[in-house]
């Protein structure tokens, strides 16, 4: 739930950057998400979109289910969320051991500069146990975060963290250009996923298939 | 069921769709269900090698897509044309400007041999949108063998790095 004094995106992602579990893969929604991100932490294996507003949770769901036995983090905003709301029951369906969700909850349309959501007040969380997320809870502290991502408690399925975040209007410029086809050359890259081998007659595969 | 008038006689069609995916080494296929795609996606669930990923919304389906195959997977989204028409701004800022080699199969209702009339507002304007937003297709040939044609379908996917739309009959699908 969004509550006075809330902290900012970035004390959240200083959290997120000392806390990021080994092998993770991070996915970021449009905007400060993948800017910011970009700043603190720039890595291959970081998937940044732009724009496709609302496209970054199932987008990560499906990386998830490519990649079992890494982790998967996803940024997503509230307004994001709301706009692709059956994604949300849609990973609670799949409800991946690998995937978690970091839902920054600011109330506002921040990347396109702070235009109000139809609702800032909803109990995120809650929508994600509803649709099948178990370990689904609101979070107003980046320790709290930081205490959540050190977890090494067994997982049996995804994990939704509802972040109480101060709106970040101010564009961050991010330190690297977000070229989206360099950006999923690298990362595809980065995880050994098998190239596409041609034939000359048709019939190419996947190295490995 | 009910025969499909006007199919050819010398192969079960959507036997041969099926058969086609597992032999490129399709991984995945994502889905928002249709008439014609029902008992083709019970098929591919049932399948050992295939994980079906039944997606709320179209959009959300290709996005599903695009993370199955940014993972390493090959992948294949299965729609009604009406999904083509609701995904179209995940299709251009996602799917083709990070340039995701996606295999649509595409059941097209609404054409003049589709039996169910309300389809026909969403027939006529499944081309001149897929044209608009720039998307590589082709309508499926009753009289050629269906498994070549999603083979090559799949291999423009990948070959060029973008989607690419197989828009399919009764016939191809409907098992």
């Amino acid at each position: 739930m969004v509550k006075a004094a809330r902290p900012t995106r970035s004390d959240y992602y200083r959290a997120l950057a000392d806390n990021l579990p080994a092998e993770g893969l991070v996915v970021t929604s449009l905007g400060n998400a993948s800017y910011l991100w970009a700043a603190l932490h720039h890595a291959p294996e970081n998937f940044y979109l732009e724009d496709a507003m609302g496209l970054a949770l199932p987008l990560a769901l499906g990386l998830a289910v490519a990649q079992p036995r890494r982790p998967v983090i996803v940024v997503e905003g509230d307004g994001a969320l709301l706009m692709h709301m059956g994604a949300l029951v849609t990973v609670g369906a799949i409800n991946p051991k690998n995937l978690t969700v970091l839902l920054i909850q600011n109330g506002v349309h921040a990347a396109s500069g702070g235009q109000a959501l139809t609702n800032a007040e909803l109990d995120l969380a809650r929508l994600a146990r509803a649709a099948g997320m178990a370990r689904a809870d609101n979070i107003d502290r980046p320790d709290a975060l930081a205490a959540r991502l050190r977890a090494s408690t067994a997982r049996d399925g995804a994990e939704f963290l509802a972040l109480a975040t101060e709106p970040d209007i101010e564009v961050v410029k991010p330190p690297v250009a977000l070229d989206p086809v360099v950006t999923k050359s690298r990362f595809m890259a980065a995880i050994g996923a098998p190239r596409y081998v041609p034939m000359l007659f048709g019939g190419g595969r996947l190295e490995g298939t | 069921m009910n025969k499909v008038s006007g199919a050819r006689a010398d192969a079960h069609r959507p036997s041969e769709v099926l058969n086609t995916l597992k032999r490129l080494g399709f991984g995945a296929v994502v889905s928002v269900p249709d008439g014609w795609l029902g008992e083709m996606l019970v098929r591919i669930e049932q399948e050992p090698t295939m994980r079906l990923v039944r997606a709320t919304h179209e959009e959300e389906a290709l996005a599903i897509a695009c993370g199955i195959r940014l993972g390493g997977v090959r992948t294949a989204l299965l729609v009604q044309n009406a999904g083509v028409l609701s995904m179209g701004a995940g299709m251009v800022s996602l799917a083709q400007r990070y340039q995701f080699p996606l295999l649509m199969l595409v059941s097209y209702r609404g054409t003049p041999e589709d039996p169910v009339f309300y389809h026909v507002p969403k027939g006529r304007a499944t081309e001149p949108v897929i044209e608009g937003l720039g998307l590589r297709y082709t309508r499926t040939d009753r009289e050629r063998a269906i498994g070549p044609q999603v083979e090559q379908a799949a291999t423009y996917a990948e070959e060029a790095s973008c989607p690419f739309a197989l828009l399919l009959s009764r016939e191809d699908i409907q098992w």
